[in-house]
């Protein structure tokens, strides 16, 4: 039987048939959460899919997912979930241009390295060098060949280190690329597989670099490790970084779920506000006989309801603001915050639904607790009291 | 055979306030007052302002505790019900009538109606069908769509009537319910009261200054030295 006095007097308070005052507070403050979830939403998209662009970055060019480091000379077995497998050998070298050097993590890597993969991940510039030559290719990040004022198939000159002293090696750009990230470009530079043999005659590292889809890293880190291979992961070579990456989305985590607990109490707000207003009419539908619970359950729903709405509003508003973020960040990169391009702006828009659920659940449970609270002070309003008003 | 007519017995019921609100000299308003009142039969009860008038039929209503004596409302002992059951009694066995008629603001004449009946337990169907009758009863069936602030006075203090009535209670408590009406608008509200309590066999409480007005009672009582004496 109170079921349809219950939607009755809800419907009234959300601005059904009701005054215009009543709609305009209720959409004002379904307006006001709806923007501060939308934000919180946005922020953790934007967080946790740059996080994921730029482990893919150095997962992808910078090490793999997974490193086998052993002998080139035997075979890796083949399992499900590798995606790629290339030999790759490394060392550092200064390089240097007439204008400037640099030290740079120089990768030498077959011809077959940049397929399809790997090529999604950066862009290519196209150009030939200036004139014919005999000297050995380099592949510099168009942030690396910036910083030494270089352009295609021009020279430049790695310092080898070595137990026989320093020489120089000249080199020509034969191409430069661009991964988006620019904290990576800046110090990897690729060249031939065999010219790295050839110039650090073995005290290179050489090593197998996997590429593998990402449930399967761990999985097949331990498979290989059973095999007698000594294996490590992309987090695990890069440990400050991913460990950085990791720590930045938890505390972006924390601090959303902090504003998410402030939201849901400023959401009791709402109630004591609403419960404020309308002392005459509880206090007189107290006098008629309603019950103290019928009616902190018209204003415990009233608020739910303009809580959920604005919950379902905000994630979608925070979704669809995501969506356009690559071209978000680069428009405002190129108008207004140039140094907004040294972090990573071209990454795919990742939807971490489990930080998404757990804002929304706890801005939920926070605004459910705290509405109670202050629905506690509806048993306080005496039913005479509204003959005060006369 | 008289007890089972009796709807509200009041027996040596005494009401104080403190004089501040930090306590003091408490304000003795009412002392060891004792009425009856039947099944249809109504009493009217006069007396000058501030004599607590008012207060006798909060506390008989319930709305405000004595500080001593009983009052037992069809039976029941009110000072030992707890918020559910004065709740339910209100909703079903009381109804109330002020001087401002106190309607719901957002709500129209039918809804105001209809939510009292709902409150007592009715259905959504039900109490629409209980509201719209009371409200032709009352002769508001041109007005039901209309909302507090576009209704005179006396079409509020119909609607009031009209709410009091819709869970046939068995005592009305009237306060001053034609005090803010002009005097033709009070007659027809008198008239409309007198006729359906009687119609009905509602017993009725009226507090009021106008003797006119308490001379239509069956019993008038007079407040005074903070006890009633029956006036005729």
């Amino acid at each position: 039987m109170k079921q349809g006095l219950l939607r009755l007097l809800v419907l009234r308070k959300l601005g059904y048939k009701g005054s215009r005052a009543a709609r305009k507070r209720i959409l004002f403050n379904l307006v006001l959460i709806t923007l501060v979830v939308g934000a919180l939403v946005f922020a953790q998209i934007f967080v946790v899919s740059m996080s994921k662009g730029i482990a893919d970055k150095y997962a992808l060019l910078g090490n793999g997912h997974l490193q086998v480091h052993e002998d080139s000379t035997r075979d890796l077995p083949e399992k499900d979930g590798v995606l790629d497998v290339q030999l790759v050998s490394q060392s550092y070298a200064l390089i240097y241009s007439p204008e400037g050097n640099k030290m740079v993590r120089l990768k030498g890597v077959e011809d077959g390295y940049f397929n399809e993969l790997r090529t999604s991940q950066i862009t290519l510039m196209d150009g030939i060098p200036k004139e014919s030559t005999t000297l050995e290719q380099v592949l510099l990040s168009t942030t690396l060949a910036d910083e030494l004022q270089v352009g295609i198939g021009d020279r430049v000159a790695l310092m080898l280190v070595g137990d026989d002293g320093i020489r120089p090696q000249f080199c020509v750009v034969g191409n430069l690329y661009d991964s988006g990230y620019r904290e990576l470009d800046a110090n990897l530079a690729f060249c031939d597989y065999n010219l790295i043999h050839r110039l650090f005659k073995g005290s290179e590292e050489t090593y197998h670099e996997l590429l593998v889809t990402q449930e399967r890293i761990e999985p097949l880190k331990q498979e290989y490790q059973d095999d007698g291979f000594m294996v490590t992961s992309w987090d695990e070579e890069n440990f400050t970084i991913a460990t950085n990456l990791n720590t930045s989305r938890q505390a972006v985590l924390g601090v959303m779920v902090a504003v998410a607990m402030l939201c849901g109490y400023f959401i009791s707000e709402l109630s004591r506000e609403l419960v404020e207003d309308d002392k005459h009419q509880i206090a007189m539908l107290t006098l008629l006989g309603a019950r103290h619970s019928l009616i902190r359950s018209v204003y415990f729903y009233t608020v739910m309801m303009v809580t959920i709405l604005s919950m379902i509003g905000g994630t979608l508003l925070g979704i669809v603001m995501s969506s356009n973020l690559s071209p978000l960040l680069s428009a405002v990169a190129d108008r207004s915050i140039p140094s907004l391009s040294y972090y990573l702006l071209d990454f795919s828009v990742v939807y971490p639904l489990g930080d998404i659920l757990v804002i929304v659940l706890v801005l939920l449970l926070v605004s459910v607790v705290s509405v109670q609270f202050s629905l506690r002070r509806v048993k306080r309003i005496e039913p005479l009291s509204c003959t005060h008003f006369d | 055979m008289m007890k089972s007519t009796e709807v509200l017995t009041l027996e040596q019921v005494s009401k104080s306030f403190p004089a501040t609100l930090r306590g003091g000299e408490p304000i003795q308003i009412l002392e060891g007052v004792s009425l009856t009142l039947n099944r249809a039969t109504s009493i009217a009860i006069t007396g000058r302002s501030g004599s607590g008038k008012s207060t006798l039929l909060q506390v008989s209503a319930g709305l405000l505790s004595a500080d001593s004596g009983s009052i037992r409302f069809e039976g029941k002992e009110i000072p030992c019900l707890d918020d559910e059951h004065l709740s339910r009694l209100r909703s079903r066995s009381m109804g109330f009538i002020f001087q401002s008629s106190l309607l719901l603001d957002d709500f129209t004449a039918l809804e105001n109606v209809q939510i009292s009946a709902m409150i007592a337990g009715y259905s959504e169907r039900d109490a629409s069908r209980k509201a719209l009758a009371m409200l032709e009863l009352v002769g508001m069936q041109d007005r039901l769509g209309h909302t507090s602030d576009q209704l005179s006075g006396g079409e509020r203090q119909r609607v009031a009537i009209a709410r009091a009535l819709v869970n046939e209670p068995s005592l009305i408590f009237a306060d001053e319910p034609t005090g803010s009406l002009d005097e033709r608008n009070a007659a027809l509200v008198e008239d409309l009261l007198f006729s359906l309590v009687a119609e009905r066999e509602v017993a009725l409480m009226l507090i009021t200054h106008n003797l006119a007005f308490a001379s239509r009672c069956n019993t008038v009582y007079r407040l005074h030295n903070r006890n009633v004496e029956v006036r005729s």
